[in-house]
Parts: structure tokens; C-alpha cells; sequence
């Protein structure tokens, strides 16, 4: 690349790119080359030296950016593989740089989608809405005065304050506190670890008829993996669908 | 049987109650009509405030009618009671949208593929803010989630439907001739309107 292509690079303002393929439609478009036929040693070049200027601004870039800038490198080294003239029309199909135009007129696209869709969001953020009524002026009240006899709002007094006495009886009485007692993984290890050594084997389907609840069921399931990673447990299967048989692993 | 200038009177009444966008479909079964003569009706009257360059305009989000203003007199309303403005969406969000809006159902792979970049993040943002939302799983491995976008969505944008988004391959051709493109007397409006404020933008700079 000459002088004028690096001073060129210089002006480039340094907004952030949205991603590989942004910084790199925006070099093509800047470099004044067609998609459809790009320098790649050009752009490999430029593309690099961006990533560069990146990191030297200690802007961290996202490891996509490097994947893009080793498929340009690719390209870039396939293309210097010569070419024969008899295949040239073969060659224009396996034109390595094919994949990547692809990817980059389909984001193109969109991100013209998006600028569309920013010109309208303009206009619409200038419009605005009604929020939702508040319906309580149109709804006919129903809590204005009520005509009642003392001893009848007495009576609902009295009412309330033994209603109210009661629930505190009730809940100094009873505890409400309905917590689960839940089974952890390590609890279950250890519990198998004891049995195993206690009666040398057990069966898995002898450990599952234990668990209480689907809870237990998975805990224990995940216990016995576990278990057999570290190697406590030595897990046998002697025919397929028969009964596992667990024993003392070689690490114990 | 009442006649048709009181339905589309009552119909102006009801949405202006409502505030939020009224489904035909409610009003249909007020004046117990098929939602297709409601529909028509409405159109009819959404047409006749057009015509009359009202500062009042009403807009359809699928199939739903409400009130709101004419973007030319945001800086009126503004000089009244400067109201919230909502925050612009950043220029990622706006890609994985017009990806998601075009795409949908989509999944979040299939964005990120076409980013070139992970999405994670701006997704999230997207959903938090109510424009885009999952709508199913696809069978592929893993069966990720699908996404598509919502009224919201046609709200902030002022899409009428999904229908109403152009032709993804027209979309440069847009960008340059806009006034052409549409031929539809308000969004000329609005559109004269947006180039007069960057118009104004300028200068400012």
C-alpha cells in the first residue's frame, strides 16, 4: 500500500464499528471499490491497521474482529495460488472471496434496513400518544355515603377486632413456615459413600426408591455422576436396561 | 339500526376515551357489525382527518386505532409542557431490529451470523424495552429460541403492520429518492418535515 492510502486511514474518524463486517463495508465504500470485486490485499491491509489503531486506543475488540481479519489473511493467500487459464470461468465460481461478499451484501442490506428504520424512528419520536385513561372519573362510584345505624358500624368494629384476635391466636399457635427440607448434592455423596462401604454394593434403583420427592431423585442422580468422575464409585451395568450396581471405586 | 355517521362518530368518541390503541375488534362487537365494515369505517374517518390536516392524525397498529399527534407540532407541544423524549436506540440495536423485523421468526444465531458480532446484550435491551420478544422455539439442535418483533415495535416506527415495511432489496433506492417512494400525502408530510429539521440541524452545527 503507498503513502497516500496510509495518510488516508488517518482521517478516518474514529466512531466505534458495530462489528467485522461494519468496519469493513466501511473501508470498502471509503477505498471507493465495488463489493463485488474487492482488493483483498488492499482491505487485508487497511483492515489490519484499523484493528491495530484499536488497540492502541485500548478499545477492546471483540475477538470477531480477528476472526474476520484471519479469513481475509485466507483469502488474501488464496488468491495468490495461481491460476490456470483454461479454468478461468471455473475459477471465477470458486472465487474465494464469494463467501464473504455474500455475507457482506446480506449485512449490507440491513444495515440499510436499520438507517431506514432510523429516519422513521425521527419522525415518531415526535408523535405523541395519549397514555391509557384513567377510567375512575367515568366509573360510576360506589363508595360514596352510606346511611347506617351506629350500632351496626359497632358491630362490624367488634366484628373486625375478634376476627383479627383470632388470626394472631392462630399464628402463635402454628408455625406456617413451610419450608423443604432439600437434600444437597454433598449430603447425598456422603450418604453414599457410607452405604457403599457399609454393604460394599448398592443398587441405583435401591438409591432412587429412597428419594422423597423428583428434587431427591435428581440430586442423587447427579451425586452418583459425581461420584464416578472422581472415581469413588465404580458404576456396573452387566446387561443393557438391567440393574446398576454400585461399588467401591479405586479412589476411595 | 344505526346509521353509519353514528357508528364512525361513536368509533371517534370510543378511541378518544381510550387513549391507547382500541382493537376493531371491540368496537365491531359495540355496534355488533362484522370487524371488516368497523374496519372500513375506521379507515374512512383515519382518511377524512388526513384530508383535513388535522394536528390530531389517527394511526393503526395492527388492526387497533388511537389518537396522537402530528410529528410537525412536536416543537409546539414541546414549548407546552417539554415532554420525555424517548431515547433514540443506539445503531446496534437498530441493525439486530431490521434484522429480527425483516427475518421473523429468527433466531439469535442466525442474527449474530449476519452481524458478524455477538448480539447478546442488545437483545436484551430490545426485549427490556418491550420492541422485540420470543415467539416459539425453532426444531433446529438445541431448539434456540425465536424472536419476533411486537406492537411496540410497529408503535415506535409508526408501521401500521409489518406489511408496511419496504422491500428489503428497495431499501437503498429508499434512502436516496424518499420523496418518490411514497406517494401517500402524510408521509410526504413527515418526511419534508424530518428533511427540514436536519435541515435545521445543520445550521445549528
Amino acid at each position: 500500500m503507498n503513502e497516500t492510502g496510509g495518510d488516508k486511514l488517518y482521517k478516518v474518524k474514529t466512531n466505534l464499528f458495530e462489528g467485522p463486517f461494519d468496519l469493513l463495508v466501511y473501508l470498502i465504500e471509503d477505498a471507493q471499490m465495488s463489493i463485488y470485486d474487492i482488493k483483498i490485499a488492499e482491505i487485508t491491509e487497511q483492515y489490519i491497521f484499523h484493528l491495530q489503531q484499536m488497540q492502541e486506543r485500548n478499545i477492546d475488540v471483540a475477538s470477531e474482529f480477528l476472526v474476520l481479519a484471519a479469513t481475509l489473511i485466507e483469502i488474501k493467500s488464496r488468491m495468490l495460488l495461481p491460476r490456470h487459464e483454461e479454468f478461468a470461468e471455473e475459477d471465477l465460481m470458486l472465487d474465494p472471496r464469494k463467501a464473504l461478499v455474500a455475507k457482506l451484501v446480506e449485512y449490507k442490506k440491513f444495515k440499510g434496513a436499520a438507517v431506514f428504520l432510523e429516519g422513521r424512528e425521527e419522525t415518531y419520536l415526535n408523535v405523541f400518544y395519549k397514555p391509557k385513561e384513567d377510567f375512575a372519573p367515568y366509573i360510576e362510584e360506589d363508595t360514596g355515603y352510606i346511611d347506617v345505624d351506629i350500632s351496626v358500624l359497632v358491630k362490624a368494629f367488634d366484628l373486625f377486632i375478634t376476627k383479627k384476635k383470632r388470626l394472631e391466636d392462630i399464628q402463635k399457635n402454628y408455625d406456617f413456615s413451610t419450608s423443604v427440607e432439600r437434600v444437597s448434592v454433598e449430603e447425598k455423596v456422603n450418604l453414599i459413600k457410607h452405604k457403599v462401604s457399609r454393604d460394599n454394593q448398592v443398587t441405583f434403583g435401591g438409591l432412587m426408591k429412597e428419594c422423597k420427592d423428583k428434587n431427591e431423585v435428581v440430586v442423587t442422580f447427579i451425586a452418583v455422576l459425581n461420584m464416578m468422575r472422581t472415581r469413588e464409585i465404580q458404576v456396573d451395568q452387566i446387561i443393557n436396561f438391567g440393574e446398576i450396581t454400585i461399588s467401591e471405586g479405586e479412589n476411595d | 339500526m344505526i346509521s353509519k355517521k353514528a357508528i364512525k362518530s361513536a368509533m371517534e368518541s370510543m378511541i378518544f376515551v381510550w387513549g391507547e390503541p382500541l382493537p376493531i375488534k371491540i368496537m365491531a362487537e359495540v355496534f355488533n357489525v362484522d370487524w371488516k365494515t368497523a374496519y372500513e369505517y375506521m379507515k374512512e374517518l383515519q382518511e377524512e382527518y388526513k384530508q383535513q390536516g388535522r394536528g390530531i392524525m389517527i394511526i393503526e397498529i395492527n388492526k387497533s386505532f388511537a389518537f396522537a399527534t402530528a410529528p410537525e407540532n412536536a416543537p409546539y407541544i414541546a414549548m407546552l409542557c417539554n415532554p420525555a423524549k424517548e431515547k433514540k436506540l443506539s445503531q446496534s440495536a437498530l441493525e439486530v431490529l431490521a434484522i429480527i423485523a425483516y427475518k421473523q421468526p429468527v433466531t439469535k444465531g442466525e442474527i449474530e451470523s449476519i452481524r458478524g458480532i455477538k448480539c447478546t446484550r442488545v437483545m436484551d435491551g430490545l426485549q427490556n424495552k418491550g420492541l422485540i420478544e420470543d415467539i416459539g422455539r425453532s426444531e433446529a439442535i438445541g431448539r434456540p429460541i425465536l424472536y419476533g418483533t411486537t406492537n411496540a415495535f410497529l408503535k415506535h416506527f409508526g408501521f401500521q403492520s409489518l406489511k408496511e415495511l419496504p422491500d428489503i432489496e428497495d431499501i437503498d433506492r429508499i434512502g436516496m429518492d424518499e420523496e418518490e417512494t411514497y406517494d401517500d400525502g402524510a408521509e410526504q408530510l413527515t418526511l419534508l418535515i424530518e428533511q427540514d429539521r436536519k435541515g435545521e440541524n445543520y445550521e445549528n452545527k
